[in-house]
């Protein structure tokens, strides 16, 4: 699986869980600060990507992950 | 801006990049925006926006709040910078980790308030330390005022602005106290326990880990806020004792002066305890924190009750002209127990003048007590109650009046609570009540708390507050004292202290520097031998003492370093040899320089003078009496050097056993002047010399009135700042 694909599945996880269109969702993009999550939203994101990738992460260093681009690279690790 | 900040504050805040527009953005600002709004109710974030949504507030309210149309269907926006009109107030309430982004926002939009309520910072460790630094340094360039960060929010009661900006649960009624608190959980225990007092607040401020705004920049604006008559404070750390002083006592004496009551919670530095000095031991954070306060013109409390006890007293009531109290009670009991108290607290308990006695006599039954206390007696209904007021508040020899009731049956409470209201709205004189109970009485203490009379549930606690209120006249009548500037050599005490590292210096060089600044010490020399000391000795007159100098042995006496009343030269001798003998045994690797060797001088009273370097409060001042009253009672006195004449003559009459030195079973009074005139050279010294950790002069020997005193012993100890390399 490479980058953009892991990208694109993030960002629907993400548009899902947080209710915000695709367009509002950049590499950059905060989860809290651009994003809006609030900390139950936090850990419905971490359960929406394990379910979305079939991977099954650590839940605390997931948590602490601030960034659409950061979530792609801690991803990728375990898809990879 | 419905206030003017001070101009004072802003002295402090100035130095800081803030000017008059930033402090006024907190306190009343034209629009806020809160940036982190939740959906989630019970939430802090959705709390707090409920709470200028619900308090009224007079301005305009944003939410910003990213990913959402709407909060509670007020428009939402992404970011601060999509908000097109200015913004005064940012609250943020985001979590910490992204703080940093939301300030730089804030900076950009140009917001001159923000108000922190996320937790997260210096109070978890390094990673929180380091983005309290940042978000410090954001604040300063751009000119920010900032409250918090960690803290429970601001409220402002007025109703040209009406801002909760909390997360308390309702806003308070308006009132004239100000309340600032470094603890933001015990703010909201304190609005509910106003709350069911009916006491208002006219500011209310968490300051949380007061890394923008202090408490100093806070005091000097509630100074000149028009809306505050009243200032509470409630600490657990100081970081700048001196600056509090200062600001303090401008605030609390001359023009526009205002009451401050605090509460500081006590913490006992881990130092104190390991201190090998009685100043360093005795000496601790609290000890001083009294003292300081009591300079500053802060009435220190004890509790929560105690500061509003007193708070109320000092708002809507003008101030007495004197002490002199009458109380009117309808149940002896409590009026004795009232007249104890008020006597034991320091009030006078007023004498009626005649025309108000027959007055008395006229209105009430032969079986009422027409003396203070007057007890109208258990049957009393509210026209013996207004008989008795009026004619004791027209006694000129009555300063204050406490109304005291207990609900008997026949007792129209709500009728004599209107009664006080009626007589309080004509009086020029400060009136207190205790209606005494709970639940019969509670309408009656509504009526009075509606008219902002101070009740108390007990006669005690109304002359507790009366006589703090004493306190704040006599600090206000107390004329402002310069420090006086002893003559001193200090090019001499220089020249010792400046060549020698951090430690204890030996007693000769530490007997040097107290002459070098004007100290009555004996004659006394360091001699190295046996001979030498003989010689002196003979020189000098007998009886002599000798006392052992070695870096090894601080205690002397303990070791046998001392031998007193030698009254010859082979008692010298002697005793030099048995000294060298009993060190050596006792400290094994003592390296022994010699001994000092003066004259013995006769008893006196032992006076112990101390100083020490705080931490917090810089050079500091410590008196006593000797002896069992330093070590057992830790009967000591305070002060912050330096120090005038008025302030020495304080710390020697406030010791309890300070009846000692003026003459007790026929023995003559001390020369209190050679204490002051002592403790006055002590202030100029550690002044003059911060690397002087902690002195001990342990005793000064002190004769009676004229004949002065002399120090029989000394112990100084320099920190390592400056030393020699």
């Amino acid at each position: 699986m490479d980058s953009k694909e892991i990208q694109d599945r993030v960002v629907k996880v993400v548009c899902e869980v947080l209710g915000v269109d695709a367009g509002m969702v950049a590499p950059e993009s905060n989860f809290v600060f651009d994003l809006g999550a609030e900390s139950s939203q936090s850990i419905q994101l971490v359960a929406g990507f394990e379910e979305e990738f079939g991977i099954d992460m650590d839940n605390e260093a997931a948590l602490a992950v601030q960034t659409v681009g950061d979530a792609v690279t801690f991803i990728a690790k375990y898809v990879k | 801006m419905a206030v003017q900040a001070s101009n004072q504050a802003l002295a402090g805040a100035a130095a800081r990049g803030l000017d008059k527009s930033a402090i006024e953005a907190v306190f009343s600002p034209r629009s806020v925006a809160v940036l982190g709004v939740t959906k989630s109710p019970g939430t802090v974030p959705y709390d707090i926006f409920h709470n200028i949504l619900g308090s009224s507030y007079t301005g305009v309210l944003y939410p910003v709040a990213p990913g959402k149309r709407s909060i509670d269907s007020v428009r939402a926006y992404r970011y601060l910078t999509d908000i097109d009109d200015q913004v005064d107030l940012a609250v943020l309430v985001f979590p910490a980790n992204v703080c940093e982004k939301a300030l730089e926002h804030c900076a950009a939009k140009g917001v001159k308030g923000v108000i922190i309520i996320s937790a997260g910072f210096r109070e978890v460790g390094p990673e929180g330390v380091s983005r309290e630094q940042r978000i410090k340094q954001i604040c300063r360039e751009n000119g920010i005022a900032m409250i918090g960060p960690n803290c429970l929010g601001v409220i402002n009661t007025d109703p040209a602005i009406s801002l909760n900006a909390s997360f308390a649960r309702k806003m308070p009624a308006e009132g004239r106290i100000a309340f600032l608190s470094q603890s933001g959980a015990l703010c909201t225990a304190v609005l509910d326990y106003a709350r069911g007092k009916g006491i208002g607040f006219s500011k209310f401020v968490s300051f949380g880990n007061k890394a923008g705004l202090t408490e100093m920049d806070l005091l000097e604006y509630l100074h000149d806020d028009e809306k505050t008559d009243v200032i509470l404070l409630y600490l657990e750390e100081l970081r700048n004792g001196r600056k509090l002083i200062e600001v303090a006592r401008r605030i609390t004496r001359g023009a526009g002066a205002k009451p401050i009551l605090a509460i500081k919670s006590g913490r006992t530095p881990q130092g104190a305890s390991a201190a090998a000095s009685h100043t360093g031991s005795l000496a601790g954070e609290d000890a001083i924190c009294e003292a300081v306060f009591r300079e500053a013109g802060i009435i220190r409390v004890a509790s929560i009750e105690e500061l509003f006890n007193t708070a109320i007293m000092l708002t809507n009531q003008p101030l007495p002209k004197g002490d002199r109290l009458a109380i009117v009670t309808n149940a002896g009991g409590p009026g004795v127990m009232a007249t104890d108290a008020a006597v034991r607290t320091g009030l006078s308990i007023a004498r009626f003048a005649p025309e108000t006695t027959a007055k008395l006599k006229a209105a009430l039954p032969a079986a009422a007590n027409i003396k203070n206390p007057v007890d109208v007696i258990g049957d009393a209904r509210c026209d013996r109650y207004m008989a008795a007021m009026e004619a004791v508040l027209a006694d000129d020899g009555v300063d204050q009046m406490l109304v005291i009731l207990t609900p008997q049956s026949m007792t129209d409470i709500d009728d004599i609570a209107r009664g006080v209201t009626r007589v309080h709205a004509r009086a020029d004189k400060p009136i207190a009540c205790s209606f005494m109970g709970a639940c019969d009485v509670a309408s009656g203490i509504e009526i009075l708390q509606a008219d902002n009379i101070p009740h108390y549930i007990l006669p005690e606690w109304a002359c507790k507050a009366m006589t703090d209120v004493q306190r704040v006249i006599k600090w206000r009548s107390q004329p402002e004292e310069q420090p006086q500037q002893m003559p001193a050599d200090r090019a001499a005490a220089e020249a010792i202290i400046d060549s020698l590292p951090a430690g204890y210096l030996r007693e000769d060089q530490a007997l040097a520097v107290l002459k070098a600044y004007g100290f009555s010490v004996p004659d006394y020399k360091l001699c190295r031998t046996a001979d030498e000391a003989v010689q002196f000795a003979d020189s000098i007159g007998y009886p002599a003492v000798l006392r052992i100098v070695s870096p090894q042995v601080v205690h002397k006496f303990d070791v046998k370093g001392v031998a007193l009343n030698l009254q010859s030269a082979q008692a010298v001798r002697d005793a030099y040899r048995d000294m060298m003998a009993a060190v050596r045994a006792k400290v094994k690797d003592a390296t022994i320089d010699g001994v000092i060797v003066r004259r013995m001088m006769p008893a006196g009273h032992e006076i112990i003078l101390g100083a020490k370097q705080d931490a917090v409060f810089g050079p500091t001042l410590m008196y006593g009496l000797g002896g069992l009253f330093v070590e057992v009672f830790k009967d000591v006195t305070f002060a912050l050097a330096p120090i005038g004449p008025d302030a020495a003559m304080r710390m020697i009459r406030d010791v309890k056993a300070h009846s000692l030195l003026e003459g007790a079973r026929g023995t003559p009074p001390a020369d209190v002047e050679a204490i002051c005139q002592s403790l006055l050279r002590l202030s100029r010294l550690v002044t003059d010399f911060p690397r002087i950790a902690e002195l001990d002069i342990n005793p000064l020997l002190v004769w009676p009135a004229g004949k002065g005193g002399a120090v029989a012993d000394v112990r100084i100890r320099l920190n390592g700042e400056n030393q020699p390399q």
